[in-house]
């Protein structure tokens, strides 16, 4: 065996002393810790050959006396050692520059010193804490200028952000994703919840929100409404190393919508003097809401790794699994979420590749919504069960043929229980991408960037016979989707970097990127397999956004910068001849704290003056097709009987040729600062944001088109305001940290032009009323109500308004805008404290000056109402403080129903203990429980003032929950 | 040097692949199966008749999807938009024939007579009936490429009295309306309500001969005898339109139709006593008063889905005691009544009252009013099904009493008469005693006693010559086509429908009724009409 070895050695050994060099052996440790360092490039200067540093940072590789040696390792400064002898042992100095933070723009990153537009980065020590189930609840709070608000209280639910207040009236207000350099389609497919479900919260490295049009341009016309950069945590370190999170969730309801209990609602049928309607009073007290409601149960359990494969290739991987159940009966979410990412370096750091794949399996069971109002709506003096019913003895209201009241709400119990609505969602993104740095030019990367984007879902719903129906002939139906949606991307750029003298430092990058989205939507209704009634509609659609881009920025000694980007976008969605939009944008920055005055200050470690100004395009969210004629073929339930036969028919649908981009103008002035250190630190930025050629959905004349509104360049909207931000460490020893964040902004939307008023905000009740307008002069979505008229008690007098116009009518010109539900203040305050091995962190917010229309008061609060159509129906208690009988126009769109939904909202308390080399040296352990939904304090009457869109309807309550988590790091 | 090549060579490429990417903007709509170019619709006349069975449809039905989904207008519920509804809420939720319980926006304003210009069902007429108006234009730019097949030019006749009856409407409601018969995006020049009228007159006239013979196309497309009916109505209104009396015109087109093969149904299919409640049964196509259907709506209770048309009429009219199985239906939507304007135009055959003395039969077999459990008088009108008599004269049974094609019971088969016979004979009758030239009283006295003796079963309501008045007349179109879209245009005729001269339950608001403005005898153009386009002045008084 001993002989076999060494005649290898020896066989190894020979050409090696025919080329009369020598082997030069070593270790490279870090000076800092004096660990080895493995993965360590070792290449001889001027040259390709070398070889890198094994797991116990040794090297070994052939070199001359006399020639150089370049040590080169991420986050550490390179070194240049001359060879002499056959040992060399090395230690690298840690990179404190390169450690400095860097900011993801687009296309490239910066350290945040070089950033000239409005640009927040939060990165995963500071996010928010807790069960996150949905990625944008990381940073709810934590931006000035960014309000995020869930869209109810289900797991997995939408979330809805608005960037610097709402930017557009037909398109899209979605800031853009972009994932890892994908930017991702706008919108989400059916029986998916949110579209950034199919990210594990906790892969998530950073989240860089783009505010300005300087900083957004770069991604032209996708990012009027701004930019949130997600970029997922990477494969570092040398070791492996790995993480393990758990959490267990009680979700709690809190707060049911204010309805009459037995007693109450029995009495006022009772006072009626109806004896039909008292005839139909049952004998139970029932809280309908607390039966739809339960406390629900969730876990999460998280396992990654990042370590790095034969010293070349970091590698991240996790598995994540979500189980979470809502707090309406019937309400789940699971999903299993894997990922990989890996970053090869080849050819001495000259290529650069990095692959990252996501996937994620969501199966979602939908709680039935319509329960939601229906238990507001149900009798409570019935019970839930009768066993007289035919619909699985749940109590229904019946008519003379033994189906339900077409008119009656059908019990809260029954929805829940009996119908099957569940989907499935499979979600990958994947990318490829590949920097080059030339060899013969170094100072020039090309890089190419290759991605898909490819979501599929199943989905189907199933009401059983037993569910009660107004239908002779029901019989059970059944209706299945599938959705599919393809997103392609192919970017490519170079990446011009130089500087001169150490003074002139350019940047540039010009590069081409193609996108194209594609959706197949199909889906079969079924009301019974027998009936014949089955249908098949298949829709499908396409676009493609097409743009050049390129970017030079320009830094004068670290002193002054300037940043200029143009970017030329084409989409398919407009006529040809308007498919191209120009955009540019141009930002100065001037960092004082580099001037000569100040570089020796104490006080001000940093302070920066920023200004900036960019156009941004946008079509986002706006229908494909608009500028073409085209036909529609009607259904095969829409078809018109023409003789004997049933003819599909053909309808030219409305076009529009003229369709522009519209253009958003923001001009940007910030101040960066940071203080003691950057013990304090923080930003001032003040803007407006014109948007022109807005595109909103407006009246045209039938008589010159095929439909009486289209989406049409028409108006201009100005969005104003500031921003402040502050984030300091008041204390900080060795036991103790205390940290403090704190924002605030201002923001006003404007509708500067707008010729044609548009009515917007559908509620319940009756059929087809809105209480919402856009109106020129006023914020979009203002509430445009008829002003109500009170008695002396200070209680309003039903039917009675103000006649605004005093023409002895009431009718729509009496109607007045008030209010919008916008916030005019948005705050955010969070704190942590760190004591020893303790950690205790406080999460809050406030909106001030966002109303809410509480359509749930307005529609179910009329006397008459409650025994109408030969059934009895629930009242709202604000019965108690109106008095209404009738359900009509006037009282539906009183103003009394508009109300101040400002608040103040305790999101987050979480108290943590972290045991460190916990039984070995590698092995920490931190155990935390936490409330989440703590406390809100309102004057709002509804269930919850944070209703986005302010038409308070049937609104999923938001639980609180109690989390208790555990992370293990070894 | 070599890389160098390498990489202008690489360059070169890429450039040309991304060059041939632009050519993917031009995307291609008819990837999805239900997307169509013009080229396929006028492809053949065959498939051209998808595109003329459009313009039919878009009186009947609301849009692409049934019952809902894909509307053809926007900003009102889409149920709300469709045709016949908007009719009946325009033209009788704003008389005495009908009040309605909803809160629905701009509903309660129709009966209280203060509408607005920024109304949803005035605007939603306007809208749909201009609109059918441009598709009418569009086919017929289209068609015309196809004339060498004759079915297409019947076609194109039939598409050019669709929109002389759009024009008809909106003359009627409006006014004063552009005249638009090209497909244009300009923005149109108002043209006044004589030049219209001139237009709707000249088109009817010039496609008489292009249209089928009396009852030679299919059930449910329109012959020449619409187009003489269509103007015989014209006619009748002539005086209040344009000032000018063609009351002689309008009997010599009346005589027209009166003399086709179309017949008043006589068949008493279901054996209730009378042949006039077969006109809205379910199988009305069939029955025996398909032969009356001059111009009549299609609908089918699986088919041909909307939450208008007969639907509606007959859900929205059940409430209270109401057994919604008489009436073939699943249930009722409680909303709307009649008052007791209409229902005392029948005293006169009253065959039994209740205790307190209110009408609870008739002899004539046309009084179809459901009064068990409801109110003569009305007190409240939102939200109070039982205040005021309910109608039940749509029905979805058919002659042997099943229940229409759906079986869920939710949309209705049946068809919905716009003009059929019976209201030819009222016109003739109007138009001779308002001195036109080319009738005579007899035979009008005759023709409304068939109409008389088929809804009594019997002679035993016929009138005599000097019972026939202006008046009668008035009434006896109530009494005949009450809840069929006719009333408003009717009490406008004889100065009846604004001001003190004749009042209602709740006209104007008042539970007594009270005197309108004048100006209301017009619905005010859409006020976001007016706004984009400057062309156009508002009507007096809005």
């Amino acid at each position: 065996m001993k002989l076999i070895q060494t005649i290898k050695l020896l066989a190894f050994l020979i050409p090696l002393g025919a080329f009369s060099q020598q082997v030069v052996t070593g270790t490279v440790t870090d000076a800092g810790t004096g660990t080895p360092i493995p993965g360590v490039n070792v290449v001889i200067k001027g040259t390709t050959q070398g070889t890198s540093t094994d797991f116990d940072g040794n090297f070994q590789m052939e070199a001359e006396n006399g020639t150089v040696l370049q040590f080169s390792y991420i986050g550490f400064t390179t070194q240049e050692v001359a060879v002499s002898g056959t040992t060399m042992n090395v230690s690298l100095q840690e990179d404190t520059e390169q450690l400095e933070e860097v900011v993801v723009i687009g296309y490239g990153a910066v350290s945040q010193k070089d950033v000239t537009g409005a640009v927040d980065q939060v990165t995963a020590e500071d996010f928010n804490k807790g069960p996150i189930v949905s990625a944008q609840q990381l940073i709810q709070g934590k931006v000035a200028g960014v309000s995020i608000s869930s869209g109810g209280g289900a797991p997995g639910e939408g979330q809805n952000i608005i960037i610097r207040g709402q930017g557009s009236l037909s398109l899209s207000s979605n800031p853009l994703y972009v994932v890892d350099g994908i930017p991702l389609a706008d919108g989400n497919i059916g029986g998916s919840r949110n579209p950034l479900n199919f990210i594990n919260p906790n892969d998530i490295e950073s989240m860089t929100v783009l505010k300005d049009a300087s900083a957004t341009a770069i991604y032209g016309a996708r990012a009027a409404n701004g930019v949130i950069m997600i970029t997922t945590k990477k494969g570092k370190g040398r070791e492996f190393k790995f993480n393990y999170a758990a959490t267990t969730t009680v979700y709690d309801p809190t707060d049911f919508v204010e309805v009459m209990n037995a007693d109450q609602f029995r009495s006022i049928i009772q006072n009626s003097g109806d004896d039909a309607a008292i005839s139909r009073l049952g004998n139970s007290d029932t809280n309908w809401q607390d039966e739809i409601y339960r406390q629900a149960i969730g876990f999460d359990h998280n396992f990654s790794t990042t370590g790095n494969i034969k010293g070349f290739m970091p590698v991240r991987a996790s598995l994540g699994y979500t189980d979470q159940s809502g707090i309406l009966k019937g309400d789940n979410f699971t999903r299993t979420t894997g990922s990989i990412n890996l970053r090869p370096m080849l050819f001495d750091g000259h290529l650069k590749i990095e692959l990252n794949g996501r996937g994620s399996y969501t199966e979602n069971a939908f709680g039935n919504r319509d329960a939601i109002g229906a238990a507001v709506d149900f009798d409570p003096t019935q019970s839930i069960y009768d066993p007289n019913s035919p619909f699985a003895n749940y109590f229904t209201w019946l008519n003379a043929q033994g189906a339900q009241n077409s008119l009656a709400p059908t019990n809260p119990v029954a929805l829940v229980d009996l119908k099957d609505d569940t989907a499935e969602v499979r979600h990958l993104i994947a990318n490829a991408k590949v920097d080059y740095q030339l060899h013969f030019f170094p100072d020039l990367t090309a890089t190419v960037n290759v991605g898909i984007d490819k979501s599929d879902s199943n989905g189907r719903t199933i009401l059983p016979i037993e569910m009660p129906s107004s239908q002779n002939d029901w019989n059970g139906s059944l209706a299945t989707y599938s959705n599919k949606s393809t997103n392609k991307l192919f970017d490519a750029y170079l990446t011009y970097t130089k500087d001169i003298n150490e003074v002139h430092s350019i940047n540039a990058v010009a590069g081409y990127s193609y996108q194209s989205f594609e959706f197949d939507n199909d889906s079969y209704d079924s009301e019974a397999e027998e009936d014949g009634n089955d249908f098949i509609f298949i829709d499908r659609w396409e676009s493609v956004l097409l743009s050049y881009f390129g970017r030079l920025n320009y830094s004068f000694d670290d002193r002054y910068l300037f940043t200029a980007t143009l970017r030329a976008d084409a989409s398919s969605k407009l006529n040809p001849d308007d498919r191209w939009g120009y955009f540019p944008s141009f930002a100065f920055a001037w960092n004082i704290n580099n001037e000569q005055f100040l570089e020796n200050s104490q006080v001000i470690s940093n302070l920066k003056i920023r200004l900036g100004y960019g156009e941004i395009g946008n079509v986002s969210g706006l229908g494909d097709y608009l500028y073409l004629t085209r036909y529609t073929q009607s259904q095969s339930n829409a078809n018109y009987q023409l003789g004997s036969g049933f003819y599909q028919t053909y309808r030219p649908e409305a076009y529009n040729e003229n369709l522009r981009w519209e253009v958003g103008n923001t001009l940007n002035a910030g101040i960066d600062f940071g203080l003691f250190n950057n013990r304090i630190s923080g930003s001032v930025n003040a803007y407006i944001k014109k948007t022109e050629d807005l595109i909103s959905l407006v009246t045209v004349d039938p008589f010159t088109n095929f439909s009486n509104a289209i989406d049409k360049n028409i108006g201009d909207m100005e969005n104003k305001g500031i921003e402040f931000e502050i984030n300091a460490t008041p204390v900080q020893t060795e036991d103790f940290t205390w940290n403090v964040g704190y924002n605030i902004s201002f923001n006003d939307n404007e509708l500067t032009n707008l010729p044609d008023e548009v009515e917007v905000g559908g509620i319940n009740g009756g059929t087809g009323n809105s209480i919402q307008l856009h109106k020129e002069g006023y914020a979009p979505y203002s509430f445009w109500v008829y002003k109500q008229v009170y008695d002396d008690q200070n209680r309003p007098i039903e039917g009675a308004v103000v006649d605004r116009n005093g023409d002895n009518q009431i009718n729509n010109a009496d109607r007045y805008l008030y209010k919008d539900p916008f916030a005019d203040i948005i705050m955010g305050f969070n704190t942590s404290v760190n004591y020893k091995n303790w950690d205790l962190s406080v999460a809050t917010r406030a909106n001030l000056g966002n109303y809410a229309y509480n359509n749930m008061a307005s529609s179910k609060t009329y006397g008459l109402r409650s025994r109408e159509n030969s059934i009895l129906t629930n009242l709202h208690t604000d019965y108690f403080n109106t008095g209404f009988n009738t359900l009509t126009e006037v009282n539906l769109q009183s103003d009394y129903y508009v109300q101040d939904a400002s608040f103040f909202k305790v999101d987050n308390i979480t108290l943590g203990y972290t045991l460190r080399d916990f039984i070995d040296d590698d092995l920490s352990v931190r155990l935390y429980g936490s409330v989440q939904n703590v406390l809100t304090i309102t004057d709002y009457d509804g269930l919850d003032p944070e209703i986005y869109g302010g038409i308070d309807n049937n609104f999923y309550p938001r639980p609180r929950s109690f989390v208790f988590g555990v992370n293990l790091d070894f | 040097m070599k890389k160098t090549y390498k990489i202008i060579l690489s360059l070169v490429i890429t450039g040309a692949v991304f060059t041939s990417c632009h050519d993917d903007l031009n995307v291609d709509p008819t990837i999805d199966p239900d997307s169509f170019t013009e080229e396929n619709v006028f492809a053949t006349a065959e498939d051209a008749k998808g595109a003329l069975a459009k313009l039919y449809a878009s009186l009947a039905l609301t849009g692409q999807a049934g019952p809902a989904g894909q509307p053809d207008i926007t900003g009102i519920d889409e149920g709300t938009s469709q045709y016949s509804r908007m009719l009946f809420n325009l033209n009788e939720l704003t008389t005495d024939n009908a009040v309605v319980g909803w809160g629905d926006p701009g509903l309660p304003n129709l009966h209280e007579m203060n509408w607005d210009a920024s109304n949803d069902f005035s605007a939603a007429m306007y809208y749909r009936l201009a609109q059918e108006v441009s598709f009418c234009n569009s086919f017929i730019e289209n068609a015309a490429q196809l004339t060498e097949n004759t079915e297409v030019a019947t076609y194109i006749g039939e598409a050019r009295f669709l929109r002389a009856f759009a024009y008809f409407n909106l003359i009627d409601f409006y006014g004063d309306v552009p005249l638009v018969t090209a497909v244009s995006t300009d923005l149109p020049v108002q043209n006044t309500r004589t030049e219209i009228f001139q237009f709707v007159e000249a088109e009817l006239l010039e496609i008489q001969d292009l249209l089928k013979e009396s009852q030679a196309n299919e059930y449910g497309r329109v012959d020449r005898v619409a187009a003489w009916a269509l103007l015989s109505k014209l006619y009748l209104n002539a005086e209040v339109w344009t000032g000018e009396q063609l009351y002689t015109e309008a009997i010599t087109y009346a005589n027209k139709v009166i003399q086709s093969s179309y017949s008043i149904n006589t068949t008493d299919a279901n054996q209730s006593g009378s042949a006039y409640d077969e006109l809205f049964l379910a199988d009305n196509n069939s029955n025996g008063a398909q032969n009356e259907f001059i111009f009549a709506l299609n609908f089918d209770g699986n088919q041909s889905r909307t939450y208008g048309g007969t639907t509606f009429l007959i859900h929205a009219a059940i409430g209270g005691s109401m057994d919604p199985a008489v009436y073939g239906v699943n249930g009722g939507w409680g909303g709307t009544r009649t008052t007791s304007a209409l229902v005392s135009k029948f005293d006169s055959s009253v065959s039994d009252r209740d205790a307190d003395g209110y009408p609870v039969a008739w002899n004539d077999g046309r009084a179809m009013f459901h009064t068990d459990g409801q109110t003569y008088e009305i007190n409240t009108i939102a939200n109070t099904f039982t205040d005021g008599y309910a109608v039940s004269k749509f029905k979805n049974v058919d002659s042997q009493g099943n229940a229409g094609s759906d079986t869920g019971g939710e949309f209705t088969d049946t068809d919905l008469p716009l003009i059929r016979l019976a209201e030819i004979y009222l016109t003739y009758a109007e138009a001779v005693l308002r001195g036109g030239a080319g009738g005579d009283v007899n035979t009008a006295a005759g023709l409304i006693n068939q109409l008389r003796t088929r809804a009594y079963g019997n002679s035993s309501g016929n009138i005599s010559v000097s019972d026939l008045t202006l008046g009668f007349i008035l009434d006896e179109r109530a009494r005949e086509l009450y809840w069929e879209g006719q009333r408003r245009t009717d009490l406008i005729r004889y100065g009846y429908f604004t001001g003190a001269s004749y009042l209602w339950p709740f006209k104007g608001g008042v539970k007594n009724g009270t005197s309108v403005d004048s100006y209301r005898v017009l619905f005010p153009l859409p006020s976001n009409i007016l706004s984009i386009n400057s062309n156009l002045t508002q009507n007096t008084g809005y």
